[in-house]
């Protein structure tokens, strides 16, 4: 068996790929899937868009083009994620930065992580919530806190303050695990060799974060092109979005067709991003792990008075999205916010009777997609960063489908799909589950991509060269060091089977329903009150499973392995 | 080893899980989709649980949303009835051929605006808009409440108005009809008077009654809402004013209708039976739900009678307004929106 790095002619990967029957069945299971949960709902919905009476046709996307409105519309969209990937992960790699190299003491570390972790945890349309009742002409912040009467809540402003309080830890996530993945004993080395502190932040630590960074306003851009809550609540009228649009395209209009259209545009920007990021990360090399034992030094790449101003940074900031989640628990017990601040529990007397059923089922779903997510996730992770076979680009793209388009088109899609035979899944658990499997999935492909990047292939090698077969060396050498990712990818997928609601609007049914649709519809009833005690309860429940979880893999990680901490912040 | 360790551990868990997700099905049950929100939905089903044994699972959509799920399951339909919301939204589903006709005992005794004549919609509410105004607001403007459309034009209103969007809301596309109405269908005297209004407006919200809240906390001004989201405001203590303008206001009808294809149709008729008719509507009163009732031997409660008194009110013309919907909204959508 020949070294994974080492480039193969297209007749050489298919030997290969003969002599590994553990690599090829894994790879027929893995397209099997992608095929069916990824390719086929997306050529059913493609069909509905580009045929006319059994032609195909490109004036359905024309027309879209020719249109000035819904041309500021992708120009709005795409502005606003290029600025929530950029705004996103500065503050991510603040937050990364501040955590891992600046020696803060076990509370401050506790304090950071509990705020990021709430806007993570949440379904993403509450800060949007807070925020039309802390500004806007009689707002709580620019009103009563500023006395300014004029300000309006609705435009470019908030809609980007509010996804990349949303999004940012998603960059904190995958930037803290490649910050902490990088030894200090290389930044020692500079150190040394006589660098000064920010020249070897500039040139040592900076360009090692390289792919996180990229990783990360990929991911910002993907998620924010894909929200169409937050600008639904936020954006206001002067301001369309394309997400948005589509949506309303379909659940108003009822034009399928023309939200296909619309979301077809957006899917050009999303895949744009994703080769360019592959052609820039892919052209640097990266390994801090190198296998070689090293002491632990002290993190010193940091003086205490930039020490105290990150800190003072990342400390007004976690205030202020504290400030956010107090507001929400207090419109959650009392009356009626603003009009009646009587305290009660009536709220979550609802919450625990009426919602009943919403719980149970999404704790179900949550619970039964957390491990696929994290399983699927480390394997395609694992088989397209390390193994060279036919199709690996392909399958790496493939993957990322779901999480760049809108997820009111995958959830359309899925819906066209899987309500007719042959595969008739409509009504089911499946469905939802398979959607937050490959829609929230690449988040942990990601992680897994990048910390492997990070590890020198001469460990595996060594692996191959004393015998061990494909399998043995994924168990015993890549499993250990990519355990991390296995589990920010079940994080996610059961966070966000918590929180998302964009795509599985579409999936409930009268057998399986959501918490997230509740507090929505809530919403829209105008049940403030029982809207706000379901999303505090949400955040509840996914905080004790994260911490759970945590605690959980203290007890079996591994040594080399980045501190748990690290990816879910628990 | 650990790792081994851990798989087990992975795998007892998602046996759990799985072994978990049997589910318990009662014996006569129908399935809805619900466009009344859950908590005036539930009560009326619970009541028809108790008064037939039936059991109603259902679940809540705002009507755009409704509508859609019900045209993309057209080949499979996941429920029986759709129940409640804002008649233009059924209209719409009957080209779509979404729906089985069906005539319950009182579609006679029902006024015929109150019932599609094939049967294919029935109507169990009736559901007029109002103005609705903040208190303070109006006293710091030192404005009296509004009583014509002209007195939302007045520039002390200015980014203040919130109302809904037409793409996602019934609310709406009833507001955007009876304006049409009051300038006697000349539509571009209407558009025109719309783009004004749209120079006070703050946000078009996506549910119709999505700007009631913001309103009640003084973060809007007015804005022009169904009345039993305005009374519903105003019922939670927040200081709102409510009133009608004197060239008149449309309203609504609420409906229900039987899906084609439905697993239950007896079942769901039954349901239609049932809330068609006085059964059902006499319980409007006691769970405060402000609609008019459709049946005309069911009193209207009578708060909600002293609201509506001297209202000069109007019944949207459906069959013009389910013709002319679509183009009416598309063009709101490209004239009044941007």
């Amino acid at each position: 068996m020949s070294a994974p790095t080492v480039e193969l002619n297209p007749s050489n990967r298919l030997r290969n790929l003969l002599r590994d029957p553990l690599l090829l069945v894994s790879l027929i299971i893995l397209w099997s899937l992608l095929i069916l949960f990824i390719l086929l709902p997306l050529i059913r919905l493609f069909i509905r868009t580009f045929e006319e009476g059994g032609h195909f046709t490109l004036s359905n996307i024309l027309a879209i083009l020719g249109d000035p409105n819904q041309r500021q519309a992708l120009w709005n969209s795409l502005l606003l994620g290029c600025l929530v990937g950029l705004c996103g992960t500065a503050l991510g790699f603040l937050f990364a930065f501040t955590a891992v190299r600046t020696n803060l003491s076990k509370a401050w570390t506790f304090f950071l992580d509990v705020s990021i972790i709430l806007p993570l945890i949440s379904p993403p349309f509450t800060t949007a919530i807070a925020m039309i009742f802390s500004f806007g002409p009689r707002g709580l912040i620019t009103y009563d806190l500023l006395g300014i009467k004029n300000f309006t809540a609705y435009g470019l402003h908030s809609t980007l303050f509010s996804e990349t309080i949303t999004y940012f830890p998603i960059a904190y996530l995958t930037l803290k695990a490649i910050i902490a993945g990088i030894d200090p004993n290389i930044e020692d080395m500079a150190f040394s060799l006589g660098s000064s502190r920010w020249r070897v932040f500039r040139t040592v630590t900076l360009p090692l974060t390289v792919p996180g960074l990229a990783n990360s306003i990929l991911l910002l851009f993907a998620a924010s092109l894909a929200d169409f809550a937050t600008p639904l609540i936020l954006a206001g009228n002067s301001f369309p979005v394309l997400p948005t649009q589509a949506y309303l395209q379909i659940t108003g209009l009822f034009d399928i067709k023309g939200g296909a259209v619309l979301s077809f545009i957006l899917l050009v920007p999303a895949f744009l991003v994703f080769f360019l990021q592959r052609f820039w990360v892919s052209r640097k090399y990266y390994v801090t792990i190198s296998g070689k034992v090293g002491a632990k030094t002290q993190v010193k790449s940091v003086p205490s008075w930039t020490k105290y101003f990150l800190l003072g940074l990342c400390l007004f900031i976690s205030a202020f999205i504290l400030y956010f989640y107090v507001l929400l628990f207090y419109a959650s017990i009392v009356q009626a916010f603003g009009a009646n601040f009587q305290l009660t529990w009536k709220h979550y007397r609802v919450v625990f009777t009426e919602g009943l059923k919403a719980i149970r089922d999404t704790l179900i779903i949550a619970g039964a997609g957390m491990p696929l997510g994290g399983i699927y996730s480390v394997i395609l992770g694992y088989l397209v960063c390390k193994k060279v076979f036919f199709s690996r680009q392909a399958m790496e793209i493939v993957s990322m489908i779901n999480y760049a388009l809108p997820g009111t088109i995958v959830g359309i899609a899925y819906l066209l799909f899987f309500n007719e035979p042959p595969i008739l899944l409509t009504g089911t658990a499946i469905i939802i589950i398979a959607c937050y499997v490959f829609r929230y999935g690449p988040t942990g492909i990601r992680t897994t991509v990048a910390i492997l990047q990070q590890i020198d292939p001469s460990i595996e090698e060594a692996s191959f060269s004393l015998g061990a077969g494909s399998a043995t060396t994924f168990s015993r050498i890549t499993l250990p060091l990519i355990l991390p990712a296995f589990f920010a990818g079940l994080g996610v997928v059961f966070i966000r089977s918590m929180t998302a609601i964009s795509a599985t609007i579409f999936l409930i049914s009268i057998n399986w329903t959501l918490i997230t649709v509740r507090i929505l519809e809530k919403m829209t009833e105008l049940e403030l009150g029982v809207a706000a005690a379901f999303s505090i309860l949400v955040v509840f429940i996914v905080f004790i499973v994260i911490t759970a979880i945590s605690l959980f893999l203290r007890l079996f990680r591994q040594p080399g392995a980045p501190e748990m901490a690290s990816i879910l912040g628990g | 080893m650990r790792i081994k360790r851990m798989l087990i551990f992975i795998a007892i868990s998602l046996l759990a899980i799985l072994s978990l997700t049997s589910v318990v099905f009662s014996a006569e049950a129908l399935n809805a989709y619900s466009i009344w929100p859950e908590n005036w939905a539930r009560p009326m089903f619970e009541e028809f649980e108790k008064a037939t044994g039936i059991h109603v699972n259902f679940l809540r959509f705002s009507s755009g949303e409704a509508l859609a799920r019900v045209i993309a399951e057209k080949n499979n339909p996941r429920v029986d009835v759709l129940f409640g919301g804002p008649v233009e939204t059924h209209i719409a589903g009957i080209k779509e051929g979404i729906f089985e006709p069906y005539k319950p005992p009182t579609f006679g005794v029902l006024a015929p605006r109150f019932r599609d004549p094939e049967g294919y919609w029935i109507g169990i509410a009736d559901d007029p808009l109002v103005f609705m105004s903040n208190n303070k607001f109006l006293k710091e403007k030192n404005l009296p409440p509004p009583t014509s459309w002209s007195d939302l034009l007045n520039s002390a209103y200015k980014g203040m108005i919130q109302m809904a969007d037409a793409r996602t809301s019934g609310t709406a596309v009833t507001r955007i009809f009876s304006i049409i109405e009051v300038f006697g269908r000349d539509e571009n005297k209407a558009f025109d008077y719309m783009k004004k209004l749209r120079q006070n407006v703050q946000v078009y919200t996506k549910s119709g009654g999505g700007g009631t809240i913001p309103i009640g906390l003084g973060q809007a001004g007015a804005g022009i809402f169904f009345i039993v989201d305005a009374l519903k405001t105003k019922q939670e203590g927040y200081d709102v004013v409510i009133s009608f303008p004197k060239e008149g206001i449309g309203t609504s009808v609420e409906a229900i209708a039987l899906l084609k294809g439905a697993k239950n149709p007896a079942l769901g008729k039954k349901l239609i039976d049932w809330s068609t008719g006085p059964a059902m509507q006499n319980l409007y009163a006691k769970y405060k739900i402000n609609f008019v009732p459709a049946h005309s031997e069911v009193k209207t409660e009578p708060s909600l009678a002293e609201v509506l008194k001297g209202a000069k009110v109007f019944p949207i013309d459906e069959a013009w307004a389910g013709q002319n919907r679509k183009r009416v909204v598309e063009r709101w959508i490209n004239e009044v929106l941007p």
